[in-house]
């Protein structure tokens, strides 16, 4: 079981609503998994008839569990083919290639109370704070903004908890974020995860209710943001150039290279897959270079971040 | 000796408005006032004043100051306020402290214990270098040493007290200055008046 990479394989798969499919995964040696803590995630190697999809999931199953992982993936309509994979390909029985967990996203433990809001299927790495929560008895809120029809779907994960709301779009169930911001006590520690504007629109709340940017915490979602226009990458240590095509990552396109690229969370967010940008003008789409980095235009971030226009040439 | 190449002892900056904050306190030792200091901290926090509470500790009670002032009699009640009030304060409140180092870290201590974050707070050193210091052999804390070298005031070793800082204790860290030849002990100097 020791390796790079582990193998699974799937033990149920549940379509807990027309675009949700529950995924249950276990070592394929029969054998335990590795415990992974509250907020991890593991990222899928995802082998579909015209290519290779690498996409990371939020764990829902109780942290420290290792005897079976369970995801929640939702098909998106504009799905690059990694959900679209999940739910209408993938089999029991079938066995998946998965990383290690990492955890980028962890309930600080020092919070006094921890207060967590999710857009739609953002609610997943909350499912395992949850799990969390109820055995470490810690003060918490959930608020979870869904489409009305879904509100019991995740009733499995939440069931006998209190201290969770549910929101959505009609008159008296929206959230009033800024209002819920505003009456925080102190050492509260905030998570959201959910779609971007609504990442956005939380964390400008937050700052504006005065919150200190480091009791603030998100998780984005990546797959959304690795396609766009075609370029091309020289791979300068490699000596090799790649096509990048419109509904890829560069991270993909190196990979179909076969060249080794460091990567974790696939989504801009981990910092892992840092590269040296030798030339070229660099789309930046990631969360972890600051704006001075971005203005040097010496770094890249090949999970999310383009080429403004043909070439990149990457220290790789 | 407010400076040194121990990177765990604190610096302290002026007090300044954090105009993102949405509430704000400020606490200020009354011994650590000089003349128009009050006055001057006025003026700095005018663009909050209609949101700020001010608790003189220990100050003469006809001073007046910025914001609503509260007149303290002494720091344990500080703490005794914080410790009684959990729900008062929110994720938009900010806390300024004036004074001296024990009673800046205290005052921090107790309003972390009720969950301010460092970056909620700013701390602004004035009056005494006198310290609070933690003895590393019987784990006492001897209050008020302006000595460079001080009998502890659990196990009665003279400890040499260091530049060593802990945020949790809020107090210097003191050695056994003759734990290796009995006795042999350096002229004390008066080094934190």
């Amino acid at each position: 079981m020791i390796g790079e990479t582990l193998l699974l394989k799937v033990s149920t798969v549940t379509d807990i609503a027309p675009s949700l499919r529950h995924v249950r995964l276990v070592a394929a040696t029969g054998s335990k998994l590795p415990p992974a803590a509250a907020g991890a995630h593991i990222q899928l190697t995802l082998a579909g008839e015209t290519r290779t999809f690498r996409n990371a999931y939020s764990l829902v199953s109780r942290p420290g569990t290792r005897d079976a992982w369970e995801i929640i993936v939702r098909r998106v309509p504009t799905s690059r083919g990694g959900s679209a994979f999940i739910h209408e390909e993938l089999q029991v029985g079938d066995t998946i290639e998965a990383s290690w967990p990492g955890n980028l996203f962890p309930p600080v433990r020092t919070a006094r109370r921890h207060l967590m809001i999710a857009g739609g299927i953002g609610i997943t790495p909350f499912l395992s704070y949850l799990a969390e929560f109820a055995f470490s008895g810690a003060n918490y809120a959930l608020h979870v903004c869904c489409r009305e029809e879904e509100q019991n779907v995740f009733a499995p994960w939440i069931a006998g908890q209190t201290g969770v709301a549910f929101h959505w779009d009609a008159d008296g169930q929206r959230l009033d974020i800024p209002a819920l911001l505003a009456t925080q006590p102190v050492g509260t520690h905030l998570y959201v995860c959910g779609p971007a504007a609504m990442n956005d629109e939380v964390i400008a709340a937050a700052a504006a209710a005065g919150w200190p940017a480091n009791h603030v915490h998100c998780e984005h979602f990546g797959s959304a943001l690795s396609g766009g226009e075609a370029f091309r990458a020289f791979l300068a240590q490699s000596g090799i150039e790649v096509e990048v095509g419109e509904d890829e990552s560069l991270l993909e396109a190196i990979e179909r290279a076969g060249v080794k690229a460091p990567c974790l969370c696939r989504g801009g967010a981990c910092g892992v897959c840092m590269t040296p940008l030798l030339e070229g003008e660099a789309e930046h789409r990631d969360h972890v270079l600051s704006p001075a980095e971005r203005e040097s235009g010496r770094l890249i971030m090949p999970c999310v971040s383009r080429a403004k226009s043909g070439l990149l040439v990457l220290d790789l | 000796m407010m400076h040194s190449d121990i990177t765990s002892r604190p610096t302290y900056r002026a007090l300044e408005p954090d105009l993102a904050g949405s509430k704000h306190l400020l606490v200020i030792e009354g011994e650590t006032l000089l003349t128009g200091r009050l006055e001057a901290l006025t003026d700095t926090f005018a663009p909050v004043n209609d949101k700020l509470h001010t608790w003189l500790v220990g100050a003469p009670t006809a001073s007046s100051g910025p914001g609503k002032v509260w007149h303290l009699e002494k720091l344990v009640d500080v703490l005794d306020l914080f410790a009684c009030a959990t729900r008062d304060y929110g994720m938009g409140d900010r806390l300024y402290v004036q004074g001296t180092e024990p009673f800046l870290w205290s005052v921090t201590t107790a309003a972390s214990i009720i969950g301010f974050g460092p970056n909620q707070v700013q701390l602004h050193h004035a009056g005494s270098l006198r310290r609070r210091v933690w003895c590393t052999h019987c784990h006492t804390l001897t209050e008020n040493v302006t000595a460079s070298i001080v009998p502890c005031a659990g196990c009665g070793r003279h400890l040499l007290v260091r530049d060593h800082f802990s945020r949790r204790l809020g107090a210097f860290m003191g050695v056994m200055i003759d734990a290796e030849a009995p006795g042999a002990i350096p002229a004390i100097e008066e080094a934190f008046a």
